[in-house]
């Protein structure tokens, strides 16, 4: 009997249907991928974009000569003997002075409504007369840091009920917020501070920022880049290309392997023993950190390394010592432009795993409160040896905070972060495809 | 040197011997791949080596260029002599030896970049040229010998694995004989080809035997009588039959050649 191709036999219709079936998991798979991406994208955009966003209160100041520039001479030195807590009760007099313009009736206490500025705004004017000393004995308008609660409450953070609770504020000082910006004094712009300041107490969560994060973090990955990319490279080129196949050097790769799979706080420790207890480098310094990264990211490098040599078509080497090029010669004309996308890709995987590392860093003090930015090099701490903190660790931190201002600004950091990975791993897809060599 | 030579060319017979093999062995680890193998290659001949697959002709041909260098479970004993010089002595560099013994692969295999390159890359490595000019020179020249000049000399800029399969191969034949070797090591370099542009490279193979000795492996015994003048048979790495080619197709001594060209092992 002949069977018919128009009717599908009872084996094909299974095995189709198996087929349909396992296509279905797949799709299922990626939706629900997708959704926890979408949902954890939600979340991050949703509490962090906030933090680049920040309240300002503009104030015509009076800066009299009598209180910051006795003298009359305009000497930095004399003048920069008036601190910060010189500077705070021009600002709170000048509120003062705008909201008894404006015909805002309140009976909240000077000292209460000093509070609505932030204490950190002291030290913005502070350094702009410092900077420019001619200001002194003129009246200037400046943009002044509002305080975190009253950030908070045109964030909508801060609420009536939450304030009547709260010992910083009260509905009261909301309310003068109010006025004040219905009479067009409170200003909300692009935080550019955020990526600029460094860390700031727990009263000032308003003024703290990523400055001291970012430049510490670039300090360890050039750190890691400088060190992790030619020892990466050269191991992979040698174990791949020139060292004999035996027993030792089996040894070595399977280790590397599991290098790549060790825990990164063993890393910290590592670090914290080798570096700081032995070696004698400061703590929390940005070289440590990024020795102990360094040591982290080379097996992924040197894994990714001799993945793309590998992929190079024998029959290239073939070509090259036919024609009579030394193994040298071959490897480095030949073979090491064919896998560069590869290893630059690798690389840069590395790099972004690197960069987003926290556990060991914790174990290097790179958790501290920094409060000045960290020069390149110092003499008595040598290149990158002062302490910083690094965008991860910086998260983390912020996270322990009480304030909850500080949760806006960690997923502020977060959202920081990921901007740098994305930045990384879209250079990593250009290099791919601009060195990219068919044959 | 010079009397050595002369004293190689007074042993040789009707044609002067260009690599001699005596008692070549190879081991791939554990394997024993070329069981004690004797033969004579004459000068400006083409010499095909045939036999069925993994009978260690390519594996041979690997050693006159010592290729087998690079695979680490190799070993080679023996000797194999080149102009009378044994080219497995401790003192001769394999990278000098493969600029004089050029190969061509079975899979045509430039290099990812411009057919200029590709045949420049060898002279400038061994430092063949002075100038521009000259290396300009020995291109044209190379590229003229391996009957591409003509397709290529509009596109010398052109990535050379742009090129047809065919063209490919000449491009290697082309590079190979760009280091001015004596001898061209050829592993069945026409067996990723059609018959158009095999029968293009064959014609190559019998030009190029003016100037050099060329020894061919390849599977196809209708190609080994085209255009080779000697065959050697090889079977399970020993070498059975080496004679005139004419001989190998017509009477062979040994019944393990005549069951092979007549198909009935292999």
């Amino acid at each position: 009997m002949t069977t018919s191709l128009l009717t599908a036999d009872a084996r094909t219709t299974k095995r189709n249907k198996a087929e349909a079936r396992f296509k279905a998991y797949g799709l299922g798979a990626i939706i629900l991928a997708m959704v926890a991406l979408v949902f954890l994208l939600g979340s991050v955009l949703g509490n962090g974009l906030s933090a680049f966003q920040q309240t300002y209160i503009t104030l015509d100041v009076t800066l009299p000569e009598e209180k910051l520039d006795k003298s009359g001479e305009r000497d930095l030195a004399v003048m920069s003997k008036v601190t910060t807590i010189g500077y705070a009760p021009l600002l709170r007099d000048a509120l003062i002075a705008a909201i008894e313009a404006q015909g805002i009736e309140t009976t909240l206490s000077k000292k209460d409504i000093g509070n609505l500025i932030s204490k950190e705004a002291a030290a913005t004017v502070r350094n702009r007369v410092l900077a420019n000393p001619d200001l002194v004995g003129q009246t200037v308008t400046f943009d002044l840091l509002a305080s975190g609660r009253i950030d908070g409450y045109f964030k909508d953070r801060v609420t009536m009920e939450s304030a009547a609770l709260d010992s910083n504020t009260s509905p009261e000082a909301l309310m003068i917020a109010d006025a004040l910006k219905d009479a067009g004094m409170v200003a909300t712009k692009f935080n550019w501070n955020f990526f600029i300041w460094a860390d700031a107490s727990d009263q000032r969560p308003e003024a703290a920022g990523l400055g001291v994060a970012i430049l510490g973090s670039l300090y360890m990955m050039a750190v890691v880049l400088c060190l992790a990319l030619p020892i990466g490279v050269a191991t992979s080129i040698y174990l791949e290309e020139f060292a004999p196949k035996n027993r030792w050097t089996d040894v070595i790769e399977v280790n590397i392997s599991n290098l790549a799979a060790v825990p990164s706080i063993v890393f910290g420790i590592l670090g914290l023993a080798i570096f700081i207890n032995f070696m004698q480098f400061n703590q929390s310094s940005p070289l440590v950190g990024g020795l102990v990264l360094t040591l982290m990211t080379l097996p992924t490098i040197i894994i990714s390394t001799r993945a793309a040599l590998k992929s190079v078509p024998p029959s290239i080497r073939d070509a090259a010592l036919g024609v009579g090029a030394s193994k040298m010669q071959s490897v480095f004309h030949h073979v090491l432009p064919l896998a560069a996308p590869g290893i630059l890709t690798g690389t840069i995987i590395g790099l972004a795993q690197a960069l987003g590392e926290t556990a060991p860093l914790l174990l290097i003090g790179m958790v501290a409160f920094v409060r000045e930015y960290p020069a390149a090099f110092s003499p008595d701490a040598g290149l990158f040896g002062e302490p910083a903190v690094a965008l991860p660790v910086q998260v983390y931190n912020w996270t322990q905070r009480s304030d909850p201002a500080f949760f806006e600004r960690a997923f502020g950091a977060v959202i920081t972060l990921l901007v740098f990975l994305l930045i990384m791993n879209a250079v990593a897809i250009y290099l791919r495809r601009r060195f990219e060599r068919r044959w | 040197m010079e009397d050595m030579y002369h004293a190689d060319r007074a042993t040789s017979t009707m044609q002067d011997i260009k690599i001699s093999a005596k008692n070549v062995q190879v081991h791939y680890g554990d394997t024993h791949a070329i069981k004690d193998v004797n033969v004579e290659i004459a000068d400006k001949t083409v010499t095909a080596f045939i036999g069925p697959s993994g009978c260690g002709k390519s594996t041979f041909l690997r050693c006159i260029n010592r290729m087998n260098d690079t695979i680490d479970i190799c070993r080679v004993a023996g000797d194999i002599l080149i102009d009378g010089e044994d080219i497995y002595d401790p003192k001769v560099d394999p990278v000098q030896l493969r600029a004089k013994v050029g190969m061509v692969f079975q899979k045509p295999n430039p290099f990812p970049k411009s057919i200029y390159d590709n045949v420049a890359y060898g002279p400038k490595i061994h430092g063949l040229a002075r100038n521009k000019a000259e290396l300009d020179e020995i291109v044209e020249k190379s590229l003229r010998k391996a009957a591409l000049w003509n397709e290529a000399k509009d596109r010398l800029d052109a990535p050379g694995t742009g090129l047809s399969g065919g063209q490919q191969q000449r491009l290697c034949i082309a590079r190979a004989i760009a280091t001015a070797p004596e001898v061209l090591l050829m592993d069945e370099p026409c067996s990723a080809l059609d018959p158009i542009a095999t029968a293009q490279v064959e014609e190559l193979i019998d030009e190029l035997r003016q100037s050099y000795s060329v020894v061919i492996v390849t599977h196809s015994m209708q190609q080994a009588a085209r255009v080779s003048q000697k065959t050697a048979f090889f079977h399970l790495g020993n070498l059975v039959e080496y004679d005139d080619t004419d001989k190998i197709f017509t009477n062979p001594e040994d019944s393990r050649t005549e069951s092979y060209i007549s198909g009935r092992i292999g």
